[in-house]
């Protein structure tokens, strides 16, 4: 069984006019302790989708569908049941450790209040077991760092703090959003090294969202490549890079800089806005391959017949089987 | 033809003022040197606070250096005054990072680039409207998105508005300070061709300054790798990359993720460094990147490396500054 499954995921924005959908129809499932990537350019929804997950939508926002976790349904649970689950079974890091953390407690205080509230230590256990955390995530003087304040430290060690905290409970799931885009390349990788040993030790699974291919090409076991609030393709990650099937994964593809003086091919135009979608296809307007099928009815993400390494390939085009494609690099 | 030469540039930025004057300092940049040709794109890579965004603000004459001299067009442009300084304006131009903050958002585009035009003379009154839209023509946007706000458009056009403006006066060198990093990777590919056509076309030379390896690889002509103020390596694109020298453009390339691996570049990492990089107000003695590097020996606390040709080695045209390469007794 599955540890998360989304099936049928709609996520809106109220207006004062009629709702505005942004995240259409999505449906993946999480195994356990594996490391899945959701991929996608500003807006496409993979945020909104963690939010929904974590219970921690926007006010004005609101997910209907079912969001299966173990054996519960995570839309269907009240406030309080979600809290609980929050932070124990269910963590989650962002993209700016800074504004994530509170600048004006210590940061050994902010990671041990996770422990006081979920397992109920008393102060002096906390303690003890936040310097055991901080060394887990490779805090350099653990015993020193703990009495610092979030603004004493640099980002990637504010980063170290945050995913600190995110497993202080062992949760079985964390949510990775962005995690080290506001971070340098050198530290990134500490940090993405950091993430896979512990999905390691304490066998959680990640869900790892991200706008760098990159990264999922060396972290995520399987991917989800998403467009206009839509999969557009779904499979292993493998299997994803050598044989994409779906125009857009291969415009993404494409528009990353290989030889020196070959001309990029980018993705003309730029994404449409929400509510402004084109008819059929959501990519028709901006695809190579587009033929007039494409923009009467919007392709279902179906499995396709054939891939390389013998795993479930999904892709929601027509021509899937037709396009071919070609890596230079 | 050399456009820009800087010599023995410093930066250094008081912290603590006492009554007998600045008790430390932040040595941003630290006594660098390279020169820019004619039609050729120099790019400086580095990671946040490596003193890039410092360099390029006293290349374009906004900061005043500590010390070192900067060259454009053989003119020493400390020493420029009114219309010389003018000119030197109109022939040097910036492009910058957020396009969301480098355009008033009560200007209309029109404003924003007839602007330059006028302060500079370039274009009479009547024929403004014409100028514009051809200076659009060149970022591929069209006239009828003169009489627009900056809120109406995508990042991406944004950065063509922003490009415009800066083509607007003929300049002969464009810095642009990560021009790329706000822009999602489809729309990333759209901007570095354009960049590249209007390269060909107008000839103009580029201080391109970038923390993304890939994009410098595929768009530069030679690079300068700094690390804390300091130019570590400086060589030709393609020597770089096929040979990186100093062991933190080593680092640097190897932190980067990457979709495909090369039998070169097995996926296995050699090591890595460890820890933040050090604060630039206590450089470290020695090489500055001693601490967190992983080839260190004896001599590397202890001696400052100086930027040579690694001649002995056999190497020329190529400069690093570490005790690998150059001889140190």
């Amino acid at each position: 069984m599955s540890l998360l499954e989304a099936s049928a995921l709609n996520i809106s924005f109220r207006t004062a006019a009629k709702p505005i959908n942004v995240v259409n129809n999505l449906s993946f499932a999480i195994e356990e302790s594996e490391v899945f990537g959701l991929v996608g350019e500003s807006g496409c929804g993979k945020s909104l989708t963690a939010l929904s997950i974590m219970g921690i939508l926007p006010p004005n926002a609101y997910a209907v569908g079912s969001i299966k976790f173990r054996d519960k349904d995570l839309l269907k649970l009240d406030s309080e049941s979600m809290r609980q689950l929050r932070g124990k079974e269910l963590a989650m890091i962002f993209q700016e450790p800074m504004t994530s953390l509170n600048p004006v407690l210590t940061i050994g205080y902010q990671i041990a209040e996770v422990m006081t509230t979920h397992f109920g230590l008393s102060k002096k256990e906390a303690f003890n077991k936040t310097v055991e955390l901080l060394r887990d995530v490779r805090m350099p003087s653990p015993e020193i760092r703990i009495k610092e304040y979030p603004h004493q430290m640099s980002g990637g060690m504010r980063q170290r703090v945050m995913i600190a905290m995110a497993v202080a409970c062992n949760p079985s799931l964390l949510i990775a959003d962005e995690p080290t885009t506001a971070l340098d390349v050198t530290i990134q990788s500490q940090i993405l090294e950091l993430l896979q040993k512990l999905r390691e030790e304490r066998k959680m699974s990640i869900l790892l969202i991200t706008h760098d291919l990159g990264i999922i090409a060396e972290n995520a076991q399987r991917v989800a490549i998403m467009y206009a609030g839509r999969i557009a393709e779904l499979s292993d990650a493998k299997e994803l890079f050598q044989n994409p099937r779906h125009p857009y994964t291969m415009g993404l593809l494409n528009s990353l800089p290989k030889e020196r003086g070959v001309p990029l091919k980018p993705i003309p135009g730029s994404v449409p806005q929400p509510g402004r979608l084109p008819d059929g296809c959501k990519f028709s307007d901006r695809c190579e391959f587009v033929i007039p099928e494409c923009r009467t009815e919007e392709p279902e993400l179906r499995l396709l017949p054939e891939n390389i390494s013998g795993s479930s390939h999904f892709a929601r085009c027509i021509r899937s089987e037709v396009i071919s494609w070609n890596y230079s690099g | 033809m050399e456009l820009l030469r800087v010599e023995a540039l410093k930066k250094y930025f008081p912290v603590k003022r006492g009554l007998a004057g600045p008790s430390q300092w932040l040595r941003a940049v630290d006594g660098i040197d390279f020169s820019v040709d004619e039609d050729r794109i120099f790019a400086l890579v580095g990671e946040s606070g490596c003193g890039k965004s410092t360099v390029a603000r006293l290349v374009l004459n906004l900061a005043t250096p500590t010390s070192g001299k900067i060259f454009f067009g053989g003119k020493d442009i400390s020493e420029l005054k009114s219309t010389s300084l003018k000119a030197f304006r109109r022939s040097l131009q910036i492009i910058f990072q957020d396009p969301f903050a480098s355009l008033n958002p009560r200007m209309t585009v029109f404003d924003t680039i007839s602007e330059p035009l006028k302060i500079h003379g370039i274009v009479e009154k009547k024929n403004m409207k014409d100028a514009c839209a051809e200076l659009l023509k060149k970022v591929g946007l069209g006239a009828e998105v003169l009489n627009r706000y900056p809120h109406e458009f995508s990042g991406g056009q944004r950065q063509r508005i922003c490009i415009a403006r800066a083509l607007a006066v003929g300049p002969k060198l464009i810095v642009a300070d990560e021009p790329l990093s706000a822009l999602d990777v489809s729309i990333q590919a759209q901007i570095l061709n354009l960049l590249q056509e209007l390269k060909r076309e107008t000839k103009i030379s580029f201080l391109f300054i970038s923390h993304d390896l890939k994009i410098v690889h595929y768009f530069s002509d030679a690079v300068g790798v700094m690390y804390l103020g300091k130019i570590v390596e400086r060589a030709k694109t393609e020597d770089l990359f096929r040979e990186p020298m100093h062991p933190y453009t080593v680092v640097l390339l190897e932190s980067a993720p990457r979709i495909f691996h090369s039998p070169t570049h097995p996926q296995a990492r050699s090591p890595k460094v460890i820890g933040d990089v050090p604060s630039p107000i206590h450089i470290p003695p020695g090489c500055p990147f001693h601490p967190r590097c992983p080839r260190r020996f004896e001599p590397c606390d202890k001696f400052v490396p100086l930027l040579e040709e690694p001649v002995s080695k056999g190497y020329s045209g190529r400069l690093v500054s570490c005790h690998l390469w150059n001889p140190w007794e």
